[in-house]
């Protein structure tokens, strides 16, 4: 067992172990929190699947944005009072249905993806010896160059939506 | 010894365990957290794709995944407060505005 088994069972754990305790924590601090660690670890894996950059991005937008946002709502939307009622949603025999459903057809098609055709010819081949940001730089501003234009746009379209949403209603509240 | 099937059935742990908070929980914040761990699913699942069969596709659809978090989580969080400033209750089984 190499060092690299050894860090991705321990990072295994870790995200498992943290993600469960964000589903089934009772306060929102602390399930955001623990979201926190699973995003860091997912990073250190990132790191270990072989993409340094995708580690950096993954840490500045996931940890430095998102996780923060989450964090700056449940700030805001004080419910530190309502705490003590349940946690889970009371009629569970509908969901249950669909979350069984949902989880039957995942494993039933799972063997899709193990019979992948392993002979199938890479479209965007890695060659490890070249420099990884620069490859990758490479393919997303030669072949995706569209779809990351598109990206631009829609975070655009995001900027001015959240503001929109939580425009104050006057008219609404005169009549 | 860790191979693809390692990766992609933590993969498949982390999504199963999003998707029963996403079912399962009252609060929204914590339903939007919980989209949150099945996306870091789906990035684990193609990245290790990627590395294993050293094909690039893989990062760049982890890239523009990473991006359409980052949206959805500015617009999901948006909704829960504008719903929050309304109705002051983010739990969804209360929130029945529409029953007859």
């Amino acid at each position: 067992m190499t060092g690299n088994d050894l860090a991705f069972f321990y990072l295994a754990l870790m995200m498992i172990l943290s993600s469960l305790f964000t589903v089934v924590s009772r306060n929102p601090v602390h399930a955001i929190l623990s979201l926190l660690v699973l995003v860091l670890h997912q990073a250190f894996m990132l790191y270990l699947l072989g993409s340094e950059f995708l580690t950096a991005v993954q840490i500045i937008v996931y940890a430095g944005a998102v996780v923060v946002l989450f964090l700056f709502v449940v700030y805001l939307i004080n419910l530190s009072a309502e705490q003590r009622f349940r946690v889970f949603v009371k009629k569970t025999s509908l969901f249950m249905i669909f979350f069984l459903l949902f989880v039957f057809f995942f494993f039933k098609n799972f063997g899709l993806i193990l019979a992948l055709n392993p002979q199938l010819q890479s479209l965007l081949p890695i060659d490890s010896s070249a420099n990884h940001l620069k490859m990758l730089a490479r393919y997303l501003f030669m072949e995706y160059l569209f779809q990351f234009e598109l990206i631009g746009i829609i975070l655009l379209v995001v900027v001015l939506g959240s503001v929109f949403l939580l425009r104050k209603l006057k008219e609404e509240k005169s009549g | 010894m860790v191979s693809l099937l390692f990766y992609l059935y933590l993969s498949i742990i982390l999504f199963l365990i999003g998707l029963f908070g996403f079912v399962f929980r009252r609060n929204l914040i914590i339903l939007l957290a919980s989209v949150e761990i099945m996306m870091n699913a789906l990035i684990i699942f193609f990245a290790s794709i990627s590395h294993f069969r050293h094909d690039a596709t893989g990062y760049i659809i982890v890239f523009f995944i990473i991006a359409m978090a980052a949206a959805e989580a500015a617009v999901g969080l948006s909704l829960v407060v504008g719903l929050y400033k309304r109705l002051k209750n983010i739990y969804t089984e209360e929130l029945n505005l529409f029953r007859g």
